[in-house]
């Protein structure tokens, strides 16, 4: 009784869990490249610091929540510097980079000139033919550099410099010649858009080290007329909004107080207010990142994987039993309890991890499960193996199958210990669809070893008592094997 | 025959034997070093995926005739590179190189009109080089750790010079795949990479098992080292394993393959499949093949 208990100890606990599993109707959570989504890599550049990366995830976060639509958006670190974010049952792809945001850096840059007045970038010089004051001919003024020849704006944008922006946000576009960036996102603490009487104002907030370096721009910007007295708020290149200084506001004393008001009319119903205190909250991220890999899957993609990985491992293994009941008769059997309850194990463990630690089993994980078919049924084989050399020598089966077992053990223990070590390996250094791999195979290998250790070496013996004949084990006479 | 494999009996002088085996492992090194050789300096083409170039991938079902794939071959909007149909399905692939994404987005739209399909049902890849190379340092670094473990592992387990047959193996296994890769110009992905390290993970396996058989063998023995006799002993004991455990390890694997060929999925889990098959035929040959004439090396001096 004792001995049976010990025998099906890991069957009995994984048929339990697997029963468990099933009657409180949990499947496996399924990752992205299974069910369909769109999974984006951000990288960031190296040496970035992990502060900020983490911040960055946190504004992301609070993004997709405020974009909603999205059922259980994931993002995480993933390596040193890079970012997953996987949205899950999104197709539209237009939408999920919305979602995500522009990446881009929020400045707050004074506004230098701008093409309100002339028509024409501030960059490019009016050059009237004198014989026909119709034809009028532009050319890029002297000292700038680096902008186009014929619309002159800047062909790239830095904000540390000055630089020539178009904006198309006010309806029409218009051209901003722009000084360095003196604010960043950074430095704001909050924006909301309220409407305290008859129109929309985003109401801004900045962080308390940074109100000083508002009120001297302020300052500055206050003594100033026309295009001069605006402040332009330029997300990723593009100039969102571009308020004016207030007339009553003192050039001697600036706005103070680390807020800031934005007027915005009352035109579309407080969208724009809406949008622009969005942007102000959570358009700047503090690292800027590259969109290093996009990837969409669709859901009839995800299903028909999920099928055939499925499907191939089920397959593989029902051909794997055959051949071990064909091969080792009675042993093949107790291979084949093993192995079913291991798939039973493996499968209960892997949706509980979904359940309770978010684990998410991908492509590559169930590539991970089918190679492990593999690995376990060689310890089925490598213990097999040892029992009939020690027939073959002239052993009893019972002494041959306990030797059997506890050599096979030693032999087993080393080898799963190399594959252990690659699992870790891989699971350390590994960066996305690797990981799921790595922990997968990494699990069967722990598995393997308690079976090994806790069922294979007791089974084996025990049913090594159950006949006498060589041809219950294998497929050869008694005559033959001790002939040798 | 079969009943002496199978009984472990088989009498092959593996002494013998590996000195053809060493010839032909001399002949497979030198083409290795050329394959390799020739497609580090670009006379042999790798094909490596969107993922190491950086670039665009579009994958759908619809119904087409090979005009149509001309026309979107010759379209201007991106350089596409290669395509893909399937013989059992409408899956139709496109790769361009990296370009800017208003470009890939009306590529998009472009092969949603042309096909007459619903862009959303397109599925689109982006990729920067940046995350194909990620993978490949990685997989180099985890590379060198682990082979440098191995060494550690096997030489305190059993014999410095164990480990150093081991590493000829392991490399045996890699270059054989990576050179089938290039000679036929497969897609390297980073499925492939990985199943690469993988690889490694299994050959090790096998000639772990090996060198634990050959310590029995030498144990049971009157010498306390490595003999002629031990060895052929263990070799031919050790074949039936062998042949069973890659028997039973590649079904799994072959059925992916087989199975995905025939429902005409390419993807992730066949681009993983196909290196493991390979490797794991090989990692059984060279865990026995390789290892035999360099372990009777050892013996001869």
């Amino acid at each position: 009784m004792k001995k049976l208990f010990k025998i099906l100890f890991l069957p009995l606990i994984s048929i339990s869990l697997f029963a468990l599993v099933y009657y409180q109707n949990l499947s496996p959570k399924l990752g992205l490249d299974l069910q369909g989504g769109i999974s984006v890599i951000l990288t960031a550049d190296e040496g970035t610091d992990q502060e900020l990366i983490e911040q960055a995830v946190e504004i992301m976060r609070t993004r997709i929540e405020a974009f909603g639509d999205v059922q259980e958006p994931e993002i995480a670190i993933s390596g040193e510097n890079s970012v997953l974010v996987q949205l899950p049952g999104v197709t539209d792809q237009e939408r999920a980079i919305e979602a995500l945001g522009t990446t881009g850096l929020l400045t707050f840059r004074p506004v230098l000139d701008s093409s309100m007045s002339t028509g024409y970038s501030p960059a490019l010089e009016l050059i009237v033919d004198p014989d026909d004051p119709e034809n009028v001919s532009t050319a890029i003024k002297e000292g700038v550099t680096g902008v186009d020849e014929v619309i002159g704006i800047s062909l790239e944008d830095n904000p540390e410099f000055e630089s020539y922006i178009l904006s198309v946000n006010s309806g029409y576009p218009v051209v901003y010649q722009l000084g360095p960036a003196e604010l960043t996102g950074n430095d704001i603490s909050d924006a909301i858009a309220v409407f305290p009487e008859n129109e929309w104002i985003v109401s801004l907030e900045f962080k308390d080290e940074s109100a000083n370096l508002f009120t001297e721009l302020t300052k500055k910007l206050a003594n100033e007329n026309g295009e001069k007295r605006k402040l332009a708020i330029v997300l990723d290149g593009e100039v969102v909004s571009a308020p004016g200084i207030a007339f009553d506001v003192d050039p001697t004393v600036g706005i103070t107080g680390g807020t800031a008001a934005i007027s915005m009319g009352n035109a579309d119903g407080g969208e724009s207010a809406n949008n622009l205190a969005i942007i102000l909250r959570y358009g700047a991220l503090p690292v800027s990142f590259e969109r290093s890999s996009i990837q969409k899957v669709s859901a009839t993609l995800g299903e028909n994987t999920l099928n055939l990985g499925l499907q191939a491992g089920l397959i593989g293994l029902i051909i794997v039993s055959l051949y071990l009941i064909l091969y080792y008769r009675i042993l093949g059997f107790v291979a084949i309890l093993g192995l079913t309850s291991f798939g039973l194990l493996f499968y209960s463990v892997i949706t509980l991890l979904g359940e309770y630690q978010g684990f998410t089993l991908t492509l590559s994980g169930i590539a991970g499960i089918i190679v492990s078919i593999g690995l376990a049924a060689d310890s089925y084989i490598v213990t097999f193996e040892k029992f009939k050399d020690e027939i073959k020598i002239g052993r009893s089966f019972q002494f041959a199958a306990d030797k059997a077992a506890t050599d096979a053990w030693k032999t087993i223990l080393t080898a799963d210990f190399v594959s252990l070590s690659a699992a870790t390996l891989l699971y350390v250094l590994a960066i996305g669809p690797i990981r799921g791999f790595a922990l997968a195979l990494g699990v069967a290998t722990v598995f393997d070893l308690f079976f090994t250790r806790l069922y294979t070496r007791n089974t084996v013996p025990f049913v090594s008592n159950l006949t006498s004949s060589s041809r219950g084990f294998f497929p050869i006479k008694m005559k033959d094997l001790l002939n040798d | 025959m079969i009943k002496k494999l199978f009984i472990g009996s088989t009498d092959i002088d593996f002494l013998k034997v590996g000195k053809l085996f060493y010839r032909i492992f001399i002949i497979e090194a030198l083409i290795f070093i050329a394959v390799f050789i020739f497609s580090l300096t670009g006379i042999l083409n790798v094909n490596l995926s969107v993922d190491f170039t950086g670039g665009t991938t579009y994958q759908f079902e619809a119904n087409y005739d090979d005009t149509d794939i001309d026309e979107v071959m010759a379209s201007s909007i991106l350089d596409v590179s290669r395509y893909q149909t399937f013989e059992n399905s409408n899956s139709l692939i496109f790769r361009a190189t990296e370009n800017t994404q208003d470009k890939e987005t009306e590529f998009l739209f472009y092969l949603s009109n042309k096909f007459d399909i619903p862009d959303a049902d397109i599925d689109f890849q982006r990729v920067g080089p940046t995350f194909g190379d990620e993978i490949t340092t990685k997989g180099i670094q985890a590379l060198i750790i682990f082979l440098s473990l191995v060494v550690l592992l096997i030489s305190y387990r059993y014999e410095f010079k164990y480990s150093l047959i081991a590493l000829i193996a392991l490399t045996h296994d890699l270059l054989l795949v990576f050179s089938i890769y290039v000679l036929l110009g497969l897609e390297i992905t980073p499925s492939t990479v990985i199943a690469l390290l993988t690889i490694l993970g299994y050959s090790l396996y096998d000639t772990v098992i090996l060198f634990d058989k050959l310590n029995d063998s030498i144990k049971s023995s009157k010498y306390s080292y490595l003999t002629d006799g031990s060895l052929n002993k263990t070799f031919n004991e050790v074949l039936m394993r062998s042949l069973n455990t890659s028997i039973t390890s590649a079904i799994p694997i072959a059925s992916i393959l087989f199975l995905g060929n025939y429902l005409g999925l390419s993807g992730t889990l066949s681009d993983f499949a196909l290196p493991l098959f390979i490797g794991i035929l090989s990692g059984t040959y060279s865990s026995i093949f390789v290892t035999v004439p360099f372990l009777a090396k050892i013996i001869n001096k």
